[in-house]
């Protein structure tokens, strides 16, 4: 599969020869250092889906947040995807719209890349996605931001040099046990068969801020718990079980060896006794007579044996 | 502050806990709607391409009449399969609704035969993909496979051990005849046929033929003689039973008066031995 020169895009179906790149998007997606395998393919199967993202290098974590605008303004982009890795273990991503607007954290979890097998299907590289939203989106004022920044974040601007004429993949997110799902889809029929691509991965929001990575905060996750404080409550169960079975335990031994109340005088013994009636004193002056026994005198087999012969 | 309060009187007495005051999460409405109108750019829909809307209706649950539980409600989160449906069924909506508003604004979906261009997924990868799906469909028909030469050895076994009785039985049955045959008892050549007959008649009628004798004669004589634990030492000889059982009784010969020896018995007499001897040297 060869790339086509780009002498013939004009000859190509669906590209008219009067587009022009209008919509100026371009999204600046890097991470910190840190990261593991999983998140570098994550990034790189980003960057492959959305055409009009750029990359770059990887930020130390020292420097503070508003660096990253900085950043922005150099590479000329006006939406920023910043992956955060923190204890080799926690994923976070920074989605933000670079000057002046909001921006959002999230916790990403459940990470699945291109690269797995099970997911088989595969799309035109840079070709434009539909975007499928969940209607609980638009019921919550925090949900339909964040449905505004991923529209102006994930969609590929119309007539993008990199861009292929063909819609043939869709993403989907969606609104479950609070989290926001990512799923890729490959349009194969035009009557709805689907086939995932990848990646896909789990956002959990944690807080919206009105600047650009700062400013004041708009809203807050109630449901979020850190990674930290789940890993800590988990161990805090499992140490409560272990101590709870010695408790137990010592309980038991306790019982065993402790000293047992004495049972020989019993104090109730006395409740139910009633003095018996005296009985006349028999007394005798004659000795009994001597019992008749009765003896069987049988002879024993042989002898039967004998005497019946004779 | 404890102290204070105490002396301000406005504790009471007994234990006095202290209560974190409940975390107060931000939620700024306010501030998420304006913040939301200023940045929100009012691009046309064939920038954006986004849509919104319910997953399409399953039409597997449907058929089954199954009050699928996320119709409007919560999805489980945790029940992997629905919730991957569910995605899926979002996307299928989104499809559907979207070709005609793609077609009206011309643009495709459908790639034509001849056109390459590089693919998201490298053609490596696609054929490592391919390789594994295939070895799994392999895997699944070699143990189909294998379940099912198990199961057809079971009932071969049975099968053949049937067979085999049969035959033992048929084998039986011709020796016996043969065996009648040669004994004079029978003069007929039927059994040579007997086969075919068989084949003809239904095999329930001669089973049942067959099982009305029940045991031969001979089995009955010994099972009376030695069965049960054999005849019981001591017997009455004349019982009232055996004394009004009148089964032996033939009349032909009560009255008959000798009529065998009368007639001259050549009908079923085997000859002596010197008339043997001469039929012998004879033949």
């Amino acid at each position: 599969m060869d790339q086509q020169p780009s002498a013939d895009r004009e000859k190509l179906p669906g590209r008219s020869i009067s587009g022009k790149w209008t919509n100026k998007e371009r999204v600046l997606i890097f991470s910190s250092r840190g990261i593991n395998f999983r998140t570098r393919h994550l990034m790189q199967d980003l960057r492959t889906m959305m055409p009009h993202a750029k990359a770059d290098t990887k930020m130390d974590r020292k420097d503070k947040l508003f660096v990253i605008n900085e950043v922005c303004e150099i590479k000329n982009c006006n939406k920023c995807l910043y992956f955060e890795a923190k204890k080799k273990q926690d994923l976070y991503m920074w989605i933000s719209n670079s000057p002046h607007g909001p921006s959002a954290k999230f916790l990403v979890q459940n990470i699945h890349t291109l690269a797995e097998l099970k997911l088989t299907g595969n799309c035109l590289k840079g070709s434009r996605p539909l975007l499928s939203f969940d209607p609980k989106f638009d019921k919550e004022p925090h949900y339909a931001l964040l449905k505004e920044l991923f529209i102006q974040t994930f969609s590929t601007p119309r007539y993008h040099p990199k861009s292929q004429p063909f819609v043939d993949h869709v993403f989907t997110f969606t609104i479950a046990d609070n989290r926001i799902w990512f799923r890729n889809y490959q349009i194969i029929e035009e009557d709805g068969s689907l086939v995932e691509i990848g990646p896909r991965f789990v956002l959990n929001l944690m807080k919206i801020f009105q600047g650009s990575f700062g400013g004041p905060t708009l809203y807050e996750n109630p449901d979020f718990r850190s990674p930290n404080m789940h890993r800590r409550e988990m161990r805090l169960a499992a140490a409560a079980k272990v101590r709870e079975k010695q408790m137990v335990k010592e309980m038991q031994k306790g019982k065993k060896t402790s000293a047992k109340e004495d049972l020989e005088s019993d104090v109730t013994a006395d409740v139910f006794l009633t003095p018996a009636e005296e009985k006349p004193a028999d007394i005798q002056t004659e000795a009994p007579e001597p019992k008749v026994v009765k003896k069987k005198q049988k002879a024993f087999k042989r002898q039967r044996m004998q005497m019946a012969r004779r | 502050s404890l102290q204070e309060a105490f002396a301000a009187g406005l504790l009471k007495p007994g234990m006095n806990v202290l209560v974190d005051k409940p975390k107060k999460l931000v939620n700024n409405v306010e501030g998420l709607k304006q913040c939301l109108a200023d940045f929100r750019k009012d691009l046309p829909w064939v920038e954006r391409l986004d849509l919104t809307n319910l997953p399409a209706a399953n039409i597997i649950s449907q058929a089954e009449e199954k009050a699928s539980a996320p119709a409007a409600g919560e999805l489980d989160a945790d029940d992997d399969f629905q919730r991957e449906m569910f995605f899926y069924r979002q996307a299928q909506a989104t499809i559907l609704e979207a070709m005609p508003l793609l077609n009206r604004h011309s643009i495709a979906t459908k790639r034509p035969e001849d056109y390459f261009a590089e693919m998201a997924k490298s053609d490596q990868h696609m054929q490592k993909i391919r390789k594994k799906l295939i070895s799994k469909q392999m895997i699944m028909e070699r143990s189909e496979k294998a379940k099912k030469l198990r199961e057809q050895r079971k009932f071969g076994k049975k099968v053949q051990i049937e067979v085999i009785q049969k035959r033992q039985q048929e084998k039986k049955a011709m020796m016996s005849a043969v065996k009648k045959y040669q004994k004079g008892m029978t003069d007929k050549l039927e059994f040579l046929e007997g086969d075919q007959k068989m084949n003809k008649e239904s095999s329930q009628g001669s089973k049942k033929a067959v099982n009305k004798k029940g045991p031969s004669a001979k089995r009955k004589y010994k099972d009376q003689k030695f069965g049960f634990g054999g005849k019981k030492s001591g017997k009455k000889w004349n019982t009232k039973e055996s004394y009004n059982d009148v089964s032996g009784f033939r009349a032909k010969i009560a009255h008959g008066k000798g009529g065998k020896k009368g007639k001259g018995g050549k009908q079923n007499k085997r000859p002596g031995k010197s008339v043997r001897k001469k039929m012998k040297n004879r033949s």
